[in-house]
């Protein structure tokens, strides 16, 4: 298996990881508290691709539009029962409303689906793809070319709309969009609403080729958390692409050391960043001084 | 012979238990029998495989015994609590114990003061070598099974380099440390070995290296989500070996998330496969579960299953305390469905394992190879 | 809901236990407002003290109790200089990795920790010869220990300090401004943390006789923060309640069928959305209150602190490519009152900054009172007698206009007293009880100047105080400033405002892009040709 593969595998990893952390910085931004059942809400978004593929057998591209609602609605529902009713309380209380939906989505996922691990549908279909230099999966191919397209979906709403600026404006300074006449109630509802639909995407995306078990929701929670931190608190783009480098990161260095110490590289490298550059890799969205 | 003993008491036993039921008409209330197993967290699939084997056997004898479920999800803490809880309602005869290694070591010392017989699936090696009498393991442990696991590769594929990749769990790191061992006295050489995390997705990175370190055959010990991934991303992979995964492989929700294609490499260890059938009281068996739990048997299914019948066999001999049945288990003998067993005097009451292949047809293993490793 | 018996008693123990360890996060959590995620590891590293030295070595419980506190207190020590600088989520990251690695530790180095299978045959706890091993006398030991870590906890965090840690907890800037030494109390809190977290991981080791890596993930952290948050942020008793509830709670529902785990997720939502602030808040907020009462107006201790004088001697600062002070000289004398002008970004609040250590410049150096700053930390500065106002008022908003006040007035016995004085020196006294949430804006930057007066400064530094401010605000203030400059404080006030500084200062300084370009009387710096060409040609009518 040749370097190339290597990296494509990586990447796609990596791409799903960058769709997930960029719904967990819109719902951050959105709320100023950490969503705790944003990893569980990837892991529920894999479950619902297992479902829908059991009722309509058709590839996971075709279910995209659809997951992607379904995934709004949730996202809609979730802030409804963990945000708006904890909104001017201390934002930690928001820390375990959401921890608490997630043990919900986490042990309903077990006890509806079972605990055994579940594929998703392909996007497109298996085999390989012939590259001319190299042979590659067309799932994996398929995973990159989708998350690219998602996130310049999601970059085109946010820069280019009306909607998407009323929605960046109600996140960055609530009480003057408030005054400016934007609705920050529906707009923080929206931010939600793509925000799970980001994690539905990502969950699809990765149910094929690495399953969906209930449990697996922390681990993508850490990876989230990770990728938000070193990007750059409440960066959207630097949160995507802190994602991608930690999927390349974990890839490169397991393949050349194990994956234990590639593991424990991550996180060491993390503390020297954070030593060296006390605001993440790429500085803070918001400079908090005086 | 110590062992006749016992056995003219509890048949003695057993007469006056019957002359009981004749004599006081009502029939004696059936005993409840705490079944302690992790139906939610990471061995949640184990663990409702090892539940739905106890609530089977226990259904045959309602007028004996009921099934009491507890939950013991990953830690140690709160399988303990789960069994204080079992245990505050009244007195058991015994207790069906988790398959977990960790929450094993937890409650042995708890089963040894109480004087409870804990009966069991988990493989870990350790919870039978502490000396403890109140512990029978119906699954065959690390030291049948994994030596069973690297006389298949070394003794039947003629391997000679293989690859070991493990999990980093307790399973993992216990049936490491036998594989190692049980290579080395076999005189082949393990050429490449890594522990992976359960988290991790991506298994090309330890498949690329695994290959270059050239292996005859690829060994895994990973729990079934990692097995599934592995082999998956190993069949897209040119010039590897043949598989020879851990029992996890020759669970049904393993095999269903591959395409019969990409098994075809693939042979698994383990201590019975009732798919493959291999008699009619098996198939039946295996019927009367899908009907049941309309679910696909394992190993663990079934090896709870036949402790849980031998539980019960003990109790329709008149054993009431937590020490009749220790006594009964220590010493009696069991034909179950997936082998007989009987104790070794350490509470290792399964000894012999099995190779199932797969012919890359359909997701049914085949049975190629049976270890019996008893210590006679 | 408690259960009866032997389970009973353990589940007690069990919330001891876990009580004690969230008695340790309230301190840096709760009282220090610093979202550590590695108390969880703190936990688990005691526990493999205990069970490495205990059920390997043989080392006697009362020895391995005392070690498997100091242990993680030794690692917080050692992480804490380089962690505990770092602001809200870089700090919660960090804490997170250094919890990781643990994790990480604790899984692959088999030959020491065991592995995954972990350790077995903790013994049970001795302590002095007395067997606590089980029941109620370890029932007794474990809440006697988290007993006397709620009270040392609770008597570190009240009074006077604890007005310290929330202001620290709301606004560590600020904090540091009034003289709080914010470096010192977070690691007192950390370091206290780690020790509780690590007995508590040493009585669990104890209790279940095994040691193994669940200790070590996430979810004791998660269970851990979710007990603080839920049994009320800030005090022991909300660690206790917490503890109770979520090891009753799954305990209690286990009764109910496969689907016990998602009712739990259910109670804890619905727990958390009935008492946002936690059990113990919404208890407190049943409970009267008592009445506020004005305390009897104290005078500042005699005598006063004189004037101090200022110099900043080639003072550079820059961000990134900005140059925001470039090669800036001042001296202000003892007693001084000097404007600061200048266009936006022309450097006026980093000045500011500057003096009181919040900014470290690239070159030059600062000196009050002929002694250089340069090496002292902001708390440092400000006790040396530097007090500064904030363009926006950073107050307590849910604390009284009189508590934040007296937040500064921290060493003398009188604080709260001394903090009336000031307040009526800056006509705020009829304030004094309200919650400064709803005072109006002339008020808040009011009680802020009075908090800075508060502090007994020899240097005051405002920044933008007439912002806002209707005319007769402003001249009020105005006056008010001349009164207490007259006395000898020596001021310096950044303003837009020429109007205001003209009524006030008889010297202005105007910066263009971190350069005083002109410095004198107000008169004749308002003439200034630079000064009109940089600033007043564009903004004079705005003002």
């Amino acid at each position: 298996m040749n370097t190339f593969q290597l990296a494509v595998d990586g990447l796609a990893l990596g791409a799903a990881y960058a769709l997930v952390a960029a719904g967990f910085v819109l719902a951050l931004n959105a709320s100023r508290a950490v969503n705790f059942a944003h990893g569980d809400t990837v892991m529920a978004g894999g479950f619902l691709a297992v479902a829908l593929a059991g009722l309509m057998p058709v590839p996971g591209l075709v279910l995209l539009p659809i997951m992607l609602a379904l995934m709004a609605l949730f996202g809609v529902a979730l802030a409804a029962v963990a945000y708006f009713p904890l909104r001017g309380k201390p934002p930690v209380a928001v820390f375990v409303s959401t921890i608490a939906v997630g043990i919900i989505l986490q042990n309903a996922a077990t006890a509806w689906f079972g605990a055994a691990p579940r594929a998703g549908p392909a996007l497109i279909g298996g085999g390989v793809v012939d590259l001319g230099f190299a042979v590659t999966g067309r799932q994996a191919l398929s995973v990159i070319a989708v998350a690219a397209l998602v996130y310049l979906g999601l970059h085109l709403l946010l820069s280019r709309t009306q909607l998407g600026k009323r929605l960046r404006a109600a996140a960055q300074d609530p009480g003057m969009a408030e005054a400016l006449g934007i609705p920050v109630a529906a707009m923080t509802a929206l931010a939600f609403a793509l925000a799970a639909g980001l994690a539905g995407a990502a969950g699809l995306l990765l149910s094929n080729s690495f399953f969906v078990t209930p449990g697996e929701g922390g681990n993508f929670m850490l990876k989230a958390y990770i990728a938000a931190a070193i990007g750059g608190w409440g960066r959207l783009n630097g949160a995507a692409l802190g994602a991608l480098l930690i999927g390349l990161f974990e890839t490169a260095v397991a393949t050349v050391t194990s994956q234990v110490m590639a593991e424990a590289l991550l996180y060491a490298v993390l503390l020297t960043i954070l030593f060296l550059r006390p605001s993440g890799l790429f500085g803070e969205a918001a400079g908090e001084r005086a | 012979m110590r062992v006749s003993r016992p056995k003219s008491v509890f048949s003695l036993a057993a007469i006056l238990a019957a002359v009981m039921i004749v004599t006081s008409a009502p029939a004696q209330q059936p005993q409840r029998l705490p079944v302690l197993v992790p139906v939610t967290g990471f061995l949640a699939l184990e663990g409702t495989s090892q539940r739905n084997g106890a609530v089977l056997a226990l259904k045959t004898a309602p007028s004996l015994a009921t099934a009491e479920v507890q939950d013991t999800a990953a830690a140690p803490e709160t399988a303990v609590n789960a069994f204080e809880k079992a245990l505050s309602s009244g007195p058991v005869p015994a207790v069906i114990a988790p398959m977990l290694g960790t929450q094993m070591l937890a409650l042995l010392p708890l089963a040894a003061e109480r004087k409870l017989p804990l009966v069991t699936i988990s493989g870990t090696a350790q919870i039978t070598e502490m000396g403890n009498p109140y512990v029978f393991r119906f699954f065959p442990g690390d030291e049948i099974v994994k030596t069973a696991h690297a006389r298949y590769v070394v003794e039947e594929l003629k391997a000679k380099r293989p690859a070991v990749i493990y999990q980093t769990t307790a399973y993992g790191q216990s049936g490491q440390k036998v594989l190692g061992e049980a290579f080395k006295k076999l005189g082949a050489t393990v050429v490449f070995e890594e522990g992976m995390a359960v988290t991790v997705k991506d298994y090309r990175p330890v498949l690329t290296k695994a290959l270059e370190a050239k292996p005859d055959a690829i060994v895994l010990h990973l729990h079934a989500g990692p097995t599934a991934l592995l082999i998956r991303q190993a069949a897209a992979m040119p010039g590897m070996p043949r598989i020879v995964a851990g029992s996890a492989m020759h669970q049904p929700a393993t095999a269903a998330l591959l395409e019969p294609a990409e098994l075809k490499n693939v042979c698994a260890e383990t201590g019975a496969s009732p798919i493959s059938g291999g008699s009619p009281a098996i198939e039946a068996w295996t019927k009367e579960y899908r009907k049941e739990f309309n679910a696909e048997p394992d190993a663990y299914a079934l090896a709870q299953y036949d402790g849980a019948m031998m539980l019960l066999s003990a109790l329709r001999a008149g054993a009431r305390t937590g020490d009749a049945v220790a006594g009964y288990l220590a010493q009696q003998t069991h034909r179950g469905l997936a082998m007989t067993y009987r104790s070794d005097g350490k509470g290792n009451m399964a000894h012999d394992a099995l190779i199932v292949c797969y012919d890359g047809k359909d997701r049914t293993p085949r049975i190629v190879k049976r270890y019996a490793l008893g210590t006679s | 809901m408690l259960a009866e018996g032997a389970y009973g008693l353990r589940l007690l123990t069990a919330a001891g236990i876990y009580a004690l360890l969230a008695i340790g996060y309230q301190a840096v959590f709760g009282a220090a407002g610093a979202l550590s995620l590695a108390q969880g590891a703190f936990f688990g590293f005691g526990a493999y003290v205990t069970g490495i030295l205990g059920a390997r070595h043989g080392v006697d419980g009362a020895i391995t109790l005392v070690l498997s506190a100091l242990g993680p207190m030794a690692l917080a020590a050692i992480v804490a200089a380089p962690v505990l600088r770092l602001e809200s989520h870089y700090f919660a990251l960090a804490t997170l990795g250094i919890a990781q690695l643990a994790l990480l530790a604790g899984v692959n180095a088999e030959s020491l920790t065991g592995g995954a299978n972990g350790l077995s045959g903790v013994p049970g706890l001795t302590l002095f010869g007395v067997d606590v091993s089980r029941g109620w006398p370890l029932l007794a030991a474990v809440w006697g220990f988290a007993a006397v870590a709620g009270f040392l906890s609770w008597s570190w965090s009240k009074g006077a300090r604890g007005r310290a840690l929330a202001l620290l907890r709301e606004d560590p800037l600020a904090a540091s401004a009034l003289g709080i030494d914010t470096g010192a109390l977070r690691l007192a809190a950390f370091l206290f943390a780690a020790g509780a977290g690590g007995l508590a991981g040493a009585l669990h080791a104890h209790l279940l006789g095994v040691v193994s890596p669940e200790v070590l993930e996430f979810p004791v952290m998660i269970a851990c923060l979710s007990m603080v948050v839920i049994g009320g942020r800030g005090n022991p008793i909300g660690a206790v309640l917490g503890a109770l509830l979520l090891v009753q709670l799954p305990e209690f529902l286990r009764g109910i069928g496969p689907w016990y785990m998602v009712a739990y997720g259910a109670a804890l939502l619905g727990v958390i959305l009935f008492a946002p602030d936690g059990i113990a808040g919404a208890i407190a907020r049943r409970l009267p209150k008592p009445m506020p009462v004005l305390p009897k107006p104290a005078s500042p201790p005699a005598p006063r602190r004189a004037g101090a004088s200022l110099s900043l001697r080639g003072v550079t600062k820059r961000f990134g490519g900005v140059i925001a002070l470039n090669d800036l000289s001042l001296e202000i004398a003892p007693g001084a009152l000097v404007g600061v002008i200048g266009p936006n970004g022309s450097g006026k609040t980093t000045l500011i900054n500057a003096i009181c250590g919040l900014y470290r410049p690239e070159t030059g150096d600062v000196h009050l009172d002929g002694k250089s700053t340069q090496t002292r930390m902001p708390h440092d500065i400000a006790l040396l007698g530097v007090a500064r106002c904030f363009q926006a008022p950073r107050l307590l908003d849910q604390a009284t206009a009189l508590d934040n006040v007296a937040l500064a007035a921290r060493g003398s016995g009188r604080a709260e007293g001394l903090a009336l004085h000031v307040l009526d020196r800056m006509g705020a006294s009829e304030f004094a009880l309200r919650p400064c949430a709803g005072l109006p804006g002339g008020v808040r930057r009011r009680v802020e100047i009075a908090r800075a007066l508060a502090m007994s400064p020899s240097l005051l530094l405002l920044d933008e105080p007439a912002a806002g401010l209707a005319p007769e605000e402003q001249a009020d203030l105005a006056a008010r400033l001349g009164a207490l400059n007259a006395e000898g404080l020596t001021i310096v006030v950044v303003e837009h405002s020429v109007p205001f500084l003209k009524s006030l200062a008889r010297r202005l300084v105007c910066l263009v892009e971190g350069r005083a370009v002109a410095d004198g009387p107000p008169d004749e710096v308002t003439r200034n040709p630079l000064v009109v060409d940089a600033y007043l040609g564009r903004n004079w009518k705005r003002t």
